[in-house]
């Protein structure tokens, strides 16, 4: 087990190094002069020159590169030219944001998408089945920043329930402020008996996360739906079916066991698409997350933030696939080489 | 995917939340009663907050924290200027030596006063290295014969009390944090008079602005003594968080949308004229653009009336040059280039190109800019008429313009461009900026060079503070001659919509500083 974790490793650690290569590439080959955003669209033609060279663009390519490499190995992932703060920690304000909402969303998902997976299984072909295919589809093949606009019209606009915007009321920050701990607002608000502040957290969370789930939602009940057939078919639950055991247990009590680790793992790789569905969906519900710093770092050429904003993502998704391999090696022993 | 297909799905989602709604046991938005607090959404970012270096959106709260000495009417004023911490001034006759009578018994959100010695380190601090600096280039010297007197001496004469009131470059700041250096101000501090101190920023996320007690200017009846900025760049999110109450005000909404809120009695709005206008330049350095009749064969194909009504959903007025209306050296009398599509063909075959003939031209424009993205077609179809094909390039402006200034000769044909003056003093700014001779393409990206226009405005720019009528004459000239030849074709002044929940009361425009809005200045009223 060690050795084959430590080969994983290696391999994430030179993912890690290539998505950092190429995103610095990527961002110095496009004809801009980020000198421009850090002072400003009107600046002087000097004073331009001046932040080139204090940003040390003027430099050759890889040597600002291994700069930046050198940097972010000692926890100093650069300044934001647009904001001058150090990029590493304004991720960390944002990220707890993008966790909440991500790990909301994967909640969703995995309930419902298996609940429904299961109903679908239990009647394959009938109304229900049609309509839970339906909806997996629709799930999976609408993109996200349209059904996020689509909520937020009915919801709000039609229905005028809950907020369209944001992660809390503006008002209740000063009446009613969430001690941070986790930096996720509805845990906090829980964990300190915030009520107003628990509520108001959890209404702004709804649309997006649901927004966010539809696609994972999508994937889990198909997955369900057709692992929990193939359970469904197995010797052991006829035997049960004939012994007169409630169908009731038989499907939620000993089939879905069978049927939930390939749910798990399918859940596992859409975690770390849905963190790139966040990004749209922030940008949307004005979420103060990660994508949106991504959004606004793309629009004003703000490289350090960008490519910080990369890595994190290229991290979440080699950690996510890193557990997801560890989950399958334990509960396969033949994915595990000798 | 068809559309069928879509609606069970959003309809089970849409029923999921207002289960989970239920839940949770709150309805939606949030409940302004308090009055205490305003809340905005607003697109404007923090490029530095320090005071001296500010050139950019950050204006917007920087108006409401720092003073200049002067602050300028709006245009149509009974009288131009109305003091801010200069109580009264006056100028020599010459326009060399002017005097300032600062405002006693002010003082700085740091405890220092404010004095003639701040002011001198202010100004001084910001023509040596601010972002703005150019616009103190005719300063000489600062004396302080007093306390509370500064006396500006400058080399040539220029406009002091219209450079004092700029929003850029003219901030009075406390000189204990000016001597702290560039990142004493990074997070967010400042050292001003003005009735509001930065109590809070979270960078691209939001600004909170709390009532400095002490303010010289006082606090009275029902102003909003905290103000929460929240930094949206959509202007979707924007008009949501206006409609579900969670702001008063929000600054940029997409522009189709505001005739809603006309309707809505919950909401006035104001519209504002701004100094800011758009321009097409023509590549003055190549090809058929080269020639003056192609030039002018464009610019009289170029849909104004539509680029206003379509492209600027109507919140635009038609330019006549590159001085927006209101702003010195505007003027009333310079035509306006005709839409005239028979004159254009004309033209175009004076200059060799019958029909158009083989002429394909280069238009790029800032994607981020939605005006720009909607009129910018409206260009094509209207050139394709008269034979002119348009290849429409949309990138962002900061490539845009990097590309631009690079290398005339492979640089686009048209560039379209959203400009404003840095104070009030169009003839200066926007026709030496936009148009004067450069030897490297700054913002004349026209590439235009001609002896006779850069006379015009040389000289025009010596009488600004002396003889105002000359100046305008001299300017005239100039824009004369910038309209016959053709580098560029002027559009639309923009006109900015103010959309405020109908609590919110005291707002008037000034296009002098139409990106910022004095929110000491607004009071919370009962609809």
């Amino acid at each position: 087990m060690p050795r084959f974790l430590l080969r994983r490793l290696r391999g994430s650690l030179l993912v890690l190094l290539g998505v950092s290569a190429i995103t610095f590439l990527l961002a110095r080959v496009i004809p801009s002069n980020p000198a421009l955003t850090y002072v400003g669209a009107k600046a002087t033609p000097e004073e331009v020159e001046r932040v080139t060279h204090a940003l040390g663009l003027d430099q050759p390519l890889p040597v600002q590169y291994l700069s930046y490499l050198r940097n972010v190995l000692t926890g100093d992932w650069g300044t934001s030219i647009a904001t001058k703060q150090p990029v590493l920690g304004e991720l960390g304000d944002r990220l707890p944001a993008t966790l909440e909402l991500v790990g909301a969303a994967m909640a969703v998902a995995l309930v419902l998408g298996v609940t429904l997976g299961c109903i679908a299984a239990v009647r394959p072909g009938r109304l229900i089945d049609q309509a839970v295919r339906l909806l997996s589809i629709a799930g999976v093949s609408v993109p996200a920043f349209w059904l996020g606009l689509l909520l937020q019209l009915l919801v709000f606009g039609r229905l005028g329930l809950l907020p369209p915007t944001g992660r809390i009321d503006s008002d209740l920050e000063f009446t009613a402020p969430i001690h941070s701990i986790t930096g996720l607002n509805t845990v906090d608000a829980l964990l300190t008996g915030n009520g107003a502040a628990l509520a108001s957290a959890a209404a702004h969370l709804i649309l997006p996360a649901l927004t966010l789930a539809a696609y994972p939602l999508g994937v889990v009940a198909r997955m369900t739906r057709t692992s929990m057939l193939e359970a469904l078919q197995q010797d052991h639950i006829r035997v049960g079916r004939a012994y007169g055991v409630p169908e009731r247990t038989l499907v939620w009590r000993v089939a879905l066991r069978n049927a939930l680790p390939p749910t798990v793992t399918v859940l596992g790789l859409t975690a770390a698409y849905a963190l790139t569905g966040a990004f749209f969906v922030e940008v949307v519900f004005d979420w103060p997350g990660l994508g949106q710093y991504a959004a606004s770092g793309l629009l004003s050429l703000d490289y350090p933030a960008v490519m910080g904003v990369t890595l994190i993502g290229a991290i979440a998704y080699v950690l996510v696939n890193l557990a997801v391999d560890l989950v399958h090696a334990r509960l396969d022993p033949r994915v595990r080489p000798a | 995917m068809t559309t069928p297909r879509r609606t069970p799905a959003a309809a089970a989602l849409v029923a999921c939340g207002l289960l989970l709604s239920a839940c949770t046991g709150t309805d939606s938005g949030a409940d302004n009663g308090t009055g205490q607090i305003l809340n905005v959404a607003t697109t404007a970012e923090v490029t530095t907050w320090n005071p001296v270096k500010s050139f950019s959106t950050e204006v917007y709260y920087l108006s409401n924290v720092y003073e200049p000495l002067l602050w300028m009417n709006p245009p149509g004023s009974k009288e131009r200027f109305r003091p801010a911490l200069a109580e009264r001034w006056e100028s020599s006759a010459d326009a060399r030596t002017w005097t300032f009578h600062l405002r006693k018994g002010v003082t700085f959100h740091d405890g220092e006063p404010m004095n003639a010695a701040a002011v001198k380190a202010s100004l001084e601090a910001s023509a040596k290295d601010g972002g703005a600096a150019f616009i103190w280039s005719a300063l000489d010297t600062i004396e302080t014969p007093d306390e509370h007197t500064v006396v500006l001496k400058l080399k040539s004469p220029a406009p002091a009390d219209m450079i004092a009131s700029s929003m850029y470059g003219a901030w009075i700041v406390s000189p204990k944090a000016l001597a702290k250096g560039e990142d004493y101000f990074a997070k967010g501090v400042d050292a001003g008079t003005g009735p509001y101190r930065v109590s809070e920023y979270q960078a691209k996320k939001r600004v909170v602005l709390k009532a400095y007690d002490k303010y010289w200017g006082g606090w009275k009846g029902e102003r909003y003594r905290t103000v929460v900025a929240r930094i949206t760049a959509e202007p979707t999110a924007q008009q949501q968080m206006l409609e579900s109450g969670q702001v008063d005000y929000a600054g940029s909404l997409p522009l189709e949308n505001v005739a809603r809120f006309k309707k809505d009695k919950g909401y006035t709005v104001t519209e504002c004229p701004t100094f800011t206008s758009h321009t097409a330049f023509f590549n003055t350095t190549k090809g058929p653009l080269k020639n003056v009749k192609v030039r002018q064969a464009l610019a009289q194909a170029i849909p104004y009336d539509d680029i206003v009504k379509v492209g600027a959903e109507g919140f635009g007025a038609r330019a006549r040059g590159p001085v927006p209306a209101g702003a010195f050296p505007y003027d009333a009398q310079l035509p306006q280039t005709p839409y005239d599509l028979e004159a254009a063909r004309r033209l175009l075959t004076e200059a060799g190109y019958e029909g158009g003939k083989g002429l394909k031209l280069t238009l790029s424009y800032a994607a981020e800019n939605a005006q720009q993205a909607k009129y910018a077609p409206l260009i094509k179809d209207s050139f394709a008429k008269v034979g002119v094909t348009v290849e429409l390039q949309p990138i962002l402006f900061n490539q845009q313009w990097e590309k631009a200034k690079a290398d005339p000769a492979t640089a686009q044909d048209i560039f379209l461009l959203m400009y404003w003056p840095t104070y009030s003093d169009a003839g200066s700014d926007n026709l030496v900026s936009l148009f004067r001779s450069s030897d490297k393409p700054f913002f004349n990206l026209s590439y235009w060079k001609d002896a006779t226009y850069d006379k015009f405005v040389d000289e025009a720019g010596t009488h600004t503070a002396t003889d105002q009528d000359k100046a305008a004459e001299l300017y005239g000239k100039a824009q004369r001659r910038l309209l016959e030849q053709a580098p560029g074709a002027f559009l639309y002044d923009m006109r900015t919509p103010v959309v405020m929940n109908s609590q919110v009361k005291g707002f008037a425009c000034n296009p002098n500083y139409s990106f910022s809005i004095p929110f000491h200045q607004l009071r919370h009223g009962a609809s």
